[in-house]
């Protein structure tokens, strides 16, 4: 068979290159992990150009290995949507608490980060945060077709099925790979810390090819101060008209129980806050149907015998949208945490 | 399904164990047929209809043709009774054609056609409307779908009183007019067997499952090469040793083909598409650079797809033919064309050049056969003038160099490295015609390399040097140096390189370009 190179290993050849493919791709992330310069410090929060940098995530919750430490977890609310990282539900629950939310998540994803990049949470206590946004229309269920949605390589590739998602088989076995394979995690958080979150290939096509480091770089889009921390009622045109979607069909609310047995099958102490959605966004008839939803999913949370807080829901003012609250609503909140016996017993004493 | 994606290695784990476990048995070739119809199915399922009517009727006719004898006419049954077949199915066709439902018309009337030429065969018992019946089945499917709407639309606008209607009218039951993917290829590699049994170059395939395997086998069904009865059906005929060097050689295949994909070709289509889709606003030495990049990319492109049908045909023992051999180390167009896409140049050599009168007729038939020969070679590439025009220089091309060739001066006297770059400079112009998008962009582009300044092209370093480092390679392996390449160190390391290289700066899955003839 004619060959037209001299490309053509045998046996004992092959066999070399692949110790030494086999070494790099399991070594280089490990040593980068030494190299890479990543200060976290109080309050401090996934930046919000790096919420689909995996690595980096895994690389945070390896961090975490004070036992005493409650991990708070859960999507925008966790994180804090419109406000500064001193701003946020951990950071008025106070020093136990650690800010583990991404931007971004839905339950669907929470599921798919915490079971491929969250294995270091073991033997922990972890406050878990439901939030019935996504329970407000067959959209945000990932019911309906939609072109695309935000960390589609979290959620599940093959089973269970979900309609909003397109990506063909290859994509998906793709995202299959690249959770399993660290080597592909990690040059991913390259690309997105070092190359203006783009292949390295097409960087180097690119017009402007300097990029801010997102490790170090400060988020001037939030806080009291910038034109999006603003009560929801200067920005939305009034109640809204929701399409609930009933538990037992949710693939959200599915997702999530699946998401409570997988933290507890590894040994964490769970705690869920349910809530608190933005009542007053809600228009007067499609409240029932909210109730319903809500005390389903604390009926659920009784039965598994799981600690919750089902909060009372914020003033109004205190609400930048249909979930998010405001800084002032995120301190309020913590104080009503506390206040609440069940959050009490669970936390247990307080550090002074 | 593309060999550089996910579902093709899930696909080759569950392929390859279980026709290895079936090498005992009679069932390894019909599950090879299985999982190419599988293979090619996964694109558009119905599609697969056209391979499987393609092969049946190839398959009939030469099997008819076998009972046609050469030179007396006989009293055949089969004949007969392909005869009563043929003339009932062609007056079913006709019926349905005259006052059948209108979305199977057209359709039943091409099949009227076809039935007729065999009926007429079968009763005249000759070879050749056989063959003819073929040829006119072949190209019908390949005119329709490749170049129906292009004729349509310069017939429109040529003649505005015809009125012709889109071709996708004809198409039944509303099916979409969509070209399928390597028709090309299967046809021509079907039709090479019936014409091959004609001149009784090949015996006939009595297997049918065999014949099918060999029409639609899933490594080279998409993007051949194309391959011929003679090479690869006896290939067919017992289950292939399988060695370990099988595995190691197909590795080595398949690793060379998908870095040449993944790594170069896919990286190089970022800087000439971003050129090419608006040559306007380009300067001249960055239209020239996108010009050189594309003849690479393409290079790389389908070279990178032989090379892994190779590999993955290596796997389970089989040798396909080689398709590129360092095309851009030519030294004339002549050369070139033994070197690119070799089992297209071949299949054009042998089917059309050589029934044309070759080169057995004077310098001037020569040329006009040349001429015609890669003419029509430019249109196999596609429906539009840009492609006949790409065609028609390389004729000149092969033309002139092989008169040049001709002069004792240009044999002996100009440096080998001047006609390579020679070469090269041509076959990149050529590229033009090849990669613009209508006519008019590839007279924008011609004018404007002669015209417009030159500014800095703006190519990646890391781009220039990839390219730069292969076509060093290429020099190498064809020096004194070779050795050099043949060391376990050179080896490994290029292994590695190009396995962590694809890990860490693939750029995406982009389908092959030669799909798309």
């Amino acid at each position: 068979m004619p060959f037209v190179n001299e490309f053509r290993l045998n046996v004992r050849q092959w066999a070399a290159a692949l110790v030494v493919v086999a070494l790099a791709l399991t070594l280089t992330p490990r040593v980068w992990k030494r190299l890479e310069k990543f200060d976290t410090g109080p309050d401090y929060r996934i930046p919000y150009a790096l919420s689909k940098d995996y690595w980096l995530y895994e690389r945070r919750l390896e961090q975490l290995t004070d036992t005493d430490q409650i991990i708070v977890f859960g999507d925008s609310v966790i994180w804090g949507e419109y406000v500064l990282p001193d701003g946020t539900l951990s950071h008025f629950l106070g020093d136990r608490f650690v800010n583990a939310g991404v931007n971004g998540l839905f339950p669907l994803a929470e599921e798919g980060l915490i079971r491929n990049y969250g294995t270091a949470l073991r033997g922990r206590k972890i406050l878990l945060h439901f939030n019935l946004l996504w329970l407000t229309s067959p959209k945000a269920d990932l019911q309906a077709a939609q072109d695309e949605f935000n960390h589609a390589r979290l959620v599940p590739q093959f089973f269970p099925r979900i309609p909003a998602y397109s990506a063909d088989a290859s994509e998906r076995l793709g995202a299959v790979v690249e959770r399993n394979v660290q080597f592909l995690s990690w040059v991913n958080h390259i690309q997105d810390v070092y190359f203006g979150q783009k292949d390295i290939l097409r960087w180097t096509l690119a017009d402007n090819r300097a990029v801010r480091n997102p490790l170090f770089t400060v988020d001037s889009k939030r806080g009291p101060a910038s034109r999006r921390h603003r009560p929801w009622t200067e920005t939305s045109e009034g109640p809204v008209q929701f399409e609930w979607v009933p538990l037992d069909r949710s693939l959200q609310w599915q997702s999530f129980q699946r998401l409570v047995a997988l933290l507890r099958r590894r040994g964490n102490d769970v705690c869920t806050v349910v809530g608190p959605f933005n009542e007053h966004m809600i228009a007067e008839k499609n409240r029932a149907a909210y109730r319903t939803l809500r005390d389903g999913v604390a009926a659920w949370l009784s039965e598994q015998r799981l600690p919750h807080v089902v909060p009372d829901v914020l003033p109004s003012a205190l609400y930048a949208d249909a979930s998010h609250p405001l800084t002032d609503g995120y301190e309020l909140l913590a104080r009503r945490l506390h206040e609440s016996a069940a959050f009490a017993v669970w936390r247990g004493p307080t550090r002074n | 399904m593309l060999f550089h994606t996910w579902p093709f290695l899930i696909f080759l784990l569950v392929v390859l164990p279980v026709f290895f476990a079936l090498r005992k048995t009679r069932l390894w070739i019909p599950w090879l047929m299985a999982a190419s119809y599988f293979f090619y199915g996964w694109w558009k399922p119905y599609y697969l209809f056209l391979v499987l009517y393609s092969t049946t009727l190839d398959y009939c006719l030469v099997a008819l043709m076998d009972h046609c004898p050469r030179k007396t006419p006989t009293d055949d049954r089969v004949l007969r009774v392909a005869f009563g077949v043929c003339t009932v199915a062609m007056l079913g066709c006709v019926s349905l054609a005259v006052a059948g439902p209108n979305q199977l018309r057209p359709t039943a009337m091409v099949f009227s056609l076809i039935l007729a030429l065999m009926a007429a065969g079968a009763l005249f018992g000759n070879r050749r409307i056989w063959l003819v019946v073929s040829v006119v089945n072949n190209l019908l499917l390949l005119l329709f779908f490749k170049y129906a709407r292009f004729v349509v639309e310069n017939l429109n606008a040529a003649f505005p009183a015809l009125h012709l209607s889109d071709p996708s009218t004809l198409m039944p039951w509303g099916w979409s007019y969509v070209l399928p993917v390597g028709i090309s290829f299967f046809t021509f590699q079907s039709l090479s067997y019936t014409i091959d049994f004609y001149r009784g170059l090949v015996p006939r395939e009595r297997n049918f499952l065999r014949f099918a395997t060999f029409v639609c086998f899933f490594p080279q069904l998409m993007a051949g090469p194309i391959e011929r009865a003679k090479h690869l059906l006896p290939q067919f005929q017992q289950f292939p040793a399988i060695r370990l060097q099988n595995f190691t050689d197909g590795a080595s295949l398949f690793l060379v083909g998908l870095f040449k994909k993944l790594a170069l070709a896919n990286y190089l289509a970022l800087y000439v598409d971003r050129v090419y889709d608006n040559p306007q606003a380009a300067d001249a030495a960055t239209l020239v650079l996108a010009t050189v990049a594309f003849g690479w990319q393409i290079f790389f492109d389908f070279s990178g797809y032989t090379d892994m049908a190779r590999g993955v045909a290596k796997l389970m023992g089989f040798n396909l033919i080689l398709n590129f051999n360092n095309p851009y180390l030519a030294t004339g167009l002549g050369d070139f064309w033994r070197r690119w896409h070799i089992s297209l140049s071949s299949w054009f050599r042998d089917y059309v050049y050589i029934p044309l009168g070759g080169n057995q007729r004077g310098a001037f038939n020569t040329y006009r056969n040349l001429f015609i020969a890669f003419l029509i070679s430019g249109v196999w590439h596609g429906a539009a003038w840009t492609f006949a025009i790409w065609g028609a220089l390389h004729a000149i091309g092969v033309m002139v160099t092989r008169e040049l060739e001709r002069s004792a001066f240009y044999r002996e006297r100009v440096p080998k490295l001047a006609k390579q770059l020679g070469v090269f400079a041509f076959v990149s112009f050529a590229w033009i015609f090849f990669r613009a998008a209508t006519l008019s962009d590839a007279l924008l582009i011609v004018r404007r390399i002669f015209t417009a300044a030159w500014h800095d092209p703006q190519a990646p370093l890391l781009m220039l040097g990839l390219v730069g480092a292969v076509w060093l390679y290429q020099f190498v392996y064809e020096s004194r140096l070779r050795d050099v390449l043949r060391t376990g160190f050179v080896r490994i390391g290029l292994a590695v390189f190009m396995v962590l290289w694809m890990c860490l700066l693939s750029s995406g899955g982009k389908a092959f370009i030669y799909f798309q003839f």
